[in-house]
């Protein structure tokens, strides 16, 4: 009996004579492609880190409420409920916008990439909205994950889940609402700032910046009083500024300065009713319309920054 | 038959230069060189016909259709840029199956045709690395696959061989004539070297401060003169003299002698008079025009 034996063939060059999907694939592919840029799938551990602890970071809060609720096993003992928890991880959200984000466009461009996307089947338009949209699809699970563990909590601590349920269903389309307009806000500004720079280091500064700023500049300009108290006790001191803040109509505009806190605006919106203390100013007393079209007009208006720059950089 | 590529009247101004004067000429199947120098109009020709820029007047069409309007137009042409295209943090594997797919292949017919490429351009164990980490001339391959990762009728090559040692500028030279003749897929060479064309382009057109300075068969350009070329080891005062004698006048070119219009007859008199000094004769031949003839305006 002989042993058989392997054989290589050269088989030379052969033509590809499958498929070709056009724009829709090279769409799904550049969609596809930003998700595990985000997430660093198929980079180095290095990449994985920041999105693995912001995710931790960002679901905690929801987990530890769920946990009480439900071990607690209390009617009523809550630490949170769904209309609040967008204004807790709200912080959290905006940095690992500012911080991923610019990681989507900023590297194509630098590295010269563009040029090779925009010779294939492939429009300016298509790479922008693909982009957007792998980064609001990660921004959507990443918001959307503490509300359903939240929800599950508070479902388990109920003595009858059937009469919760029956109660507070309508949380749920109202946190997915919220969910939406928080993902596309934390989406738009970010990208529409990183179409400028190359760096990334620069277009999360400046987004962080913007963050930080506006709220304290609001803040500022809204806060007609401010008293100091400090106290001192057992040889410690603690220094805690109050200020009351002005209701004035010049006061409720000026607070729309606070571009991180128009989100939770909408959302204050959406949830009707008592809302987090945390997100209460003088904006609250401004007709319903006013936050919307604001936020509109940002995202809007932004998103236009995006495409338009897109559209007539040079490659 | 359709050319692939065709300029008709095609001008590009940037403000007030002008890059691209009218130019027309046509690009049909086979390696054609784009020769010119820095400056002439070459890469922004090529960026024309990827539809990454819009003429100013004229037309750079691709199989007929206007590549700024038609995507599917640009989905069978492949580009190797000039410059840096390449991102640093990812593997050579995952960024061709990426890129086959932008080019609208499936996801599995992507990562075959990504592992067959690479295999083809020279790639093996280090494809799984970050291109990063890559020589220049791993990077240019890289390059190079990238613009036939979704098989393309025509690639157009902008400047190969740029930053490449002698060795590594011949095996891709090497490597672009394989995939021109073997592979069946055309090429558009852009380069500024002359000795790239000669080697492996069947057609050239050359390019001149935007415009078209001279284009045809590349061999027209390398026919064979009535100079004839002698090139001998030593005794070459020993040799003219003995050609003197004889009635043919040689003079020293370089390391060899030339006889401008050698006829038949001459021939057999330099052969005697090669004998009769006892040179050492490397090499006896017509002389070719060079490419380099056309910018000295001698082609015929």
């Amino acid at each position: 009996m002989t042993t058989p034996q392997g054989e290589v063939y050269d088989l030379g060059y052969r033509h590809y004579e499958g498929p070709r999907e056009g724009r829709l694939r090279a769409h799904k592919a550049l969609w596809v492609d930003g998700m595990r840029t985000v997430l660093g799938i198929g980079r180095g551990w290095g990449s994985k880190v920041l999105p693995v602890v912001l995710f931790i970071c960002v679901i905690t809060p929801a987990l530890v409420a769920a946990i009480i609720a439900s071990v607690s096993g209390l009617p009523g003992v809550e630490f949170f409920r769904h209309e609040e928890y967008y204004a807790i991880v709200l912080i959290i959200v905006a940095l690992f916008a500012a911080i991923m984000a610019p990681e989507l466009l900023c590297p194509d461009r630098r590295d010269g990439v563009m040029g090779l996307y925009l010779v294939r089947p492939l429009t300016r338009t298509d790479y922008v909205v693909a982009r957007w949209f792998a980064f609001f699809s990660i921004t959507l699970v990443f918001v959307l994950a503490g509300q359903v563990v939240l929800f599950a909590g508070l479902l388990l601590a109920a003595a009858e889940p059937l009469d919760y349920v029956r109660e507070n269903w309508l949380d749920v389309p109202r946190f997915l609402l919220a969910g939406l307009a928080l993902a596309a806000f934390t989406t738009t500004v970010p990208l529409a700032v990183s179409a400028f720079t190359t760096r990334r280091a620069y277009a999360t500064a400046f987004v962080v910046a913007v963050f930080i700023i506006t709220p304290v500049v609001s803040g500022a300009l809204t806060a007609s009083e401010c008293t100091t108290v400090t106290t001192v006790e057992s040889g410690s001191s603690t220094t805690v500024t109050e200020c009351d803040y002005a209701t004035g109509d010049a006061a409720k505009w000026l607070s729309l300065i606070n571009v991180l806190g128009v989100p939770t605006l909408v959302n204050d919106l959406i949830f009707p009713g008592e809302v987090f203390e945390g997100s209460q100013d003088a904006s609250g007393e401004l007709h319903d319309t006013v936050p919307v079209a604001w936020y509109l007009a940002i995202v809007a208006g932004l998103g236009y920054t995006l495409w338009w720059r897109y559209r007539r950089m040079p490659v | 038959m359709q050319p692939l590529l065709e300029a008709k009247d095609l001008t590009k101004r940037y403000g007030s230069v002008v890059a691209l004067d009218s130019a027309s000429f046509q690009v049909s199947s086979g390696i054609t060189g784009l020769l010119g120098q820095n400056g002439a109009g070459k890469s922004t020709a090529i960026k024309l016909f990827l539809g990454l820029l819009q003429p100013t007047a004229g037309a750079a069409e691709v199989m007929g259709r206007l590549p700024y309007e038609s995507p599917e137009a640009r989905g069978r042409l492949g580009y190797m840029p000039e410059h840096d295209c390449l991102p640093r943090s990812v593997a050579a594997t995952e960024f061709l199956i990426h890129m086959a797919q932008i080019s609208g292949l499936p996801p599995a017919q992507a990562r075959t045709r990504a592992a067959d490429i690479l295999r083809l351009v020279g790639l093996d164990e280090e494809r799984y690395r970050s291109i990063g980490q890559y020589s220049t001339g791993m990077v240019q391959r890289v390059k190079l696959a990238q613009a036939l990762v979704h098989d393309p009728v025509l690639a157009l090559l902008d400047e190969p061989t740029a930053g490449l040692d002698p060795g590594g500028r011949e095996k891709m030279l090497e490597l672009v004539a394989r995939i021109g003749r073997e592979f069946g897929i055309s090429i558009l060479l852009s380069t500024h070297l002359m000795g790239d064309v000669e080697s492996i382009c069947d057609r050239i057109i050359v390019l001149d401060a935007g415009r078209v300075m001279e284009q045809g068969e590349v061999s027209g350009y390398t026919q064979e003169t009535a100079t004839l070329y002698i090139d001998v080891d030593d005794r070459k005062e020993e040799l003219v003299a003995a050609l003197a004698a004889r009635g043919v006048e040689a003079s020293e070119e370089g390391r060899a002698l030339v006889v401008q219009e050698a006829s038949e007859e001459q021939y057999d008199e330099i052969r005697d008079a090669i004998v009769e000094v006892g040179a050492r004769l490397r090499r006896l031949a017509p002389r070719r025009h060079g490419l380099a003839d056309i910018f000295r305006g001698g082609a015929s």
